[in-house]
């Protein structure tokens, strides 16, 4: 069995929830889908049991009617497991993970901002990446709105 | 020109002192123009002196497409520098935006914001070409 | 949709200075730092889905101008993986030869303009005299100083000659003198020492902690490097070794990054004496299949994530990318903490930046006066050169 397909049963074991929702696509890469209730035990074992102890970063995608989250976290031989969550987007309502890992604070604002993801328990803090004065509601990644949607400034 | 007219062109186009402004680039042009402040190109036997502060500067050079965060600071360093000012856009993006042209933060190349003398184009523009840019822009000013 | 307008400015002589830095100082310690990033947003994310995969090649490239061949590859692989194709050989012999060739410019860069942000300008000079040899052959290679544009989808798009490889090693052999001479310097020089040690200490837990990537987490004795850990490219074919030190303060990356610089001549030795024959592309459709992949490279400035979505068509659903200064951040903010304001400069150089390189402005603040102001970087740099004389350690 190679690492990667134990760690799959590990996770199956210990949550057979996951049973059909992990996939290993090649060496060093797995790829797995919770739900957003569960995100955090799964995640929290997998730091602390499986030793994935490293944050790589943290993708928002605008997936229609969900927006999704995918954690990508590595460990020290090599492995990367990217854990995706989905949340409504008319209440797209995540838990902050700086608890588990404080470098998740400029992903998680990065989210907030061009996605309009709500990170409960985000310290007080500027926002990244956008400007100030950039207005609200304003979303860029999302996929309804365009490039050209902002009119140039006058000279 | 008078006698006085004479000198001062002369001492601007002999000794122009810059100062360089990112204004969202990729810093491969900036790499460039420092390059350009280096041994093997050595802008400084131009008499061109890199200076901290834009009220010391004649020449304003400046890198990047203008982002919307940086655009003040630009207009604000440009407002600094004394009469008369002049402004190179090195690199592509100062030029029109570049390959960043049509991105929802970016304004476009350095003149959507402030007026621009010399234009060097390029991705990232060689030490070679600035020189040749900034050479350019002095001999222009002996005329004047 | 409606068209948006977003009201920024008009220029008003009221109007604050955008502070990226804002201090908090102490007497002369500085008690809290907090940044303001996001001055070189430009929207490449966004700007990757509204435009074809060809055209997202060029666009990737540019994320930055010192690591592009880094980025451009990080995303290539990327691509390449979802595609399910097979890169041959020879193509990824060169891609990690540029690879190679990048760092080494980096970290010359890097040792220049670290020299320069303490007044040691000779060093500057020199190194970046050095770095000239590394540009001209970036540059007889493929054709350009900066954004190289070598990678293509399946392979890369110029091949190597016999005279180009022996050029190549000749110039390793100049390099390495040269470096051997930085190294010296580097544990020689009392004055440099002494400028460097103990300066923006990051002890391991921290890095650990606050994950930290490249040369300043290898300065703090965490093993890691993607080069190594995560193989790509040709890499699982040369060895090499990861440098890695205890000192966890500016010395320390300064010993990482010209420890690396011999590496890389290495590594960029067996390269050319094991590079295979054979083509240097295959062909990659121009509609990439759905599917997802996440690719990393070692930058020189440490670990490059690219997170790349397909969704059938020719233009990617989603590419992320999270370059490895962001990653350091954190770290960076954290090494400030109990040190001198002239100390800034020197640590933020330290973690090799890769943000907008000129002119942040800094904002004071002394706790102990009320009083606050607004330096910019040059003036920071100035200070802190004039601190250090007045303690004797000039150059």
């Amino acid at each position: 069995m190679t690492k990667e397909e134990s760690i799959q049963q590990e996770l199956i074991k210990n949550f057979n929830f996951l049973e059909d929702k992990i996939r290993i696509p090649k060496e060093r890469r797995i790829f797995v889908d919770v739900s957003a209730d569960k995100f955090e035990e799964v995640l929290k074992f997998l730091k602390e049991k499986i030793g994935f102890d490293t944050l790589c970063t943290i993708t928002g995608l605008d997936e229609g009617a969900t927006l999704g989250m995918i954690y990508h976290l590595t460990r020290q031989d090599g492995i990367v497991i990217n854990i995706k969550i989905s949340v409504p987007k008319d209440d797209p309502k995540i838990k902050t993970i700086i608890g588990y890992f404080p470098a998740a604070e400029y992903y998680e604002r990065e989210v907030v901002d061009l996605l309009g993801a709500k990170v409960e328990g985000l310290p007080e803090g500027s926002r990244y990446p956008l400007p100030d004065g950039w207005p609200d509601g304003q979303y860029p990644l999302r996929k309804d709105w365009k490039s050209d949607m902002l009119e140039k400034e006058d000279k | 020109m008078t006698v006085i007219e004479k000198l001062v062109t002369w001492a601007r186009v002999k000794s122009p002192w810059i100062i360089h402004f990112n204004s969202g680039a990729c810093n491969g042009c900036d790499i460039e123009i420092l390059a350009a402040l280096t041994p093997k190109f050595d802008l400084e036997r131009f008499g061109v002196l890199l200076k901290g502060t834009p009220r010391h500067a004649d020449v304003l050079i400046c890198s990047g497409p203008v982002t919307r965060q940086t655009k003040d600071r630009l207009i604000r360093i440009y407002e600094q520098m004394p009469e008369p000012k002049f402004v190179v856009a090195v690199g592509t993006c100062a030029c029109s935006g570049g390959v960043f042209d049509g991105c929802y933060n970016i304004l476009g190349g350095i003149n959507s914001v402030i007026p621009v003398s010399a234009y060097i184009p390029g991705c990232a523009a060689s030490p070679q070409a600035i020189i040749d840019g900034v050479v350019k822009l002095l001999g222009s000013l002996k005329g004047k | 949709m409606d068209k948006v307008v977003i009201p920024v400015g008009p220029q008003h002589p009221a109007l604050k200075e955008p502070e990226s830095f804002r201090v908090i100082l102490e007497g002369e310690k500085i008690v809290g730092v907090t940044l303001r990033l996001g001055y070189n947003h430009r929207g490449i994310e966004k700007a990757c889905e509204e435009r074809t995969y060809i055209q997202d090649l060029y666009l990737i490239e540019r994320v930055c101008g010192i690591c592009s061949h880094s980025h451009s590859t990080c995303f290539v692989q990327a691509v390449e993986t979802i595609a399910g194709v097979e890169v041959p050989k020879r193509a990824l012999y060169i891609r990690t030869l540029v690879g190679e060739l990048e760092r080494i410019h980096s970290h010359l860069l890097w040792l220049g303009v670290a020299g320069h942000e303490i007044g040691f300008d000779t060093l500057f000079m020199y190194s970046w005299r050095d770095r000239e040899i590394v540009m001209d052959i970036l540059a007889d290679l493929t054709g350009n100083r900066v954004n190289y544009g070598i990678n293509t989808y399946g392979g890369v798009k110029r091949d190597i000659s016999k005279e180009q490889l022996q050029k190549i090693l000749k110039a390793m052999d100049t390099l390495e003198e040269r470096t051997k001479y930085y190294i010296q310097v580097a544990t020689e020089e009392i004055t440099l020492m002494k400028r460097l040690s103990n300066v923006g200490r990051l002890p391991k837990a921290d890095v650990e902690t606050l994950d930290a990537v490249g040369p300043v987490a290898r300065a703090s004795g965490v093993d890691r490097d993607v080069r190594r850990d995560d193989p790509y490219a040709a890499y699982n074919e040369v060895s090499f070794k990861v440098i890695t030190v205890n000192n966890e303060d500016v010395y320390g990356r300064t010993l990482v990054r010209v420890g690396e610089l011999m590496e890389s001549y290495s590594i960029i030795r067996q390269i050319i004496s094991n590079m295979p024959d054979g083509p240097i592309s295959v062909k990659v459709p121009r509609k990439i299949p759905e599917g997802e992949a996440f690719s990393r490279y070692e930058a020189p400035r440490g670990e490059d994530v690219h997170y790349v979505k397909s969704n059938g068509s020719d233009k990617p659903e989603r590419v992320k990318v999270r370059a490895p200064t962001l990653a350091n951040v954190k770290a960076m903010l954290k090494m400030l903490e109990n040190y001198n304001l002239a100390d800034l400069p020197i640590i933020v150089a330290a973690i090799d930046p890769c943000f907008s390189c000129t002119d942040r402005a800094i904002s004071i603040k002394k706790l102990d006066t009320g009083s606050s102001e607004i330096m910019d970087w040059k003036s920071l740099r100035q200070y802190s050169i004039e601190w250090y004389k007045r303690k004797g350690i000039k150059f």
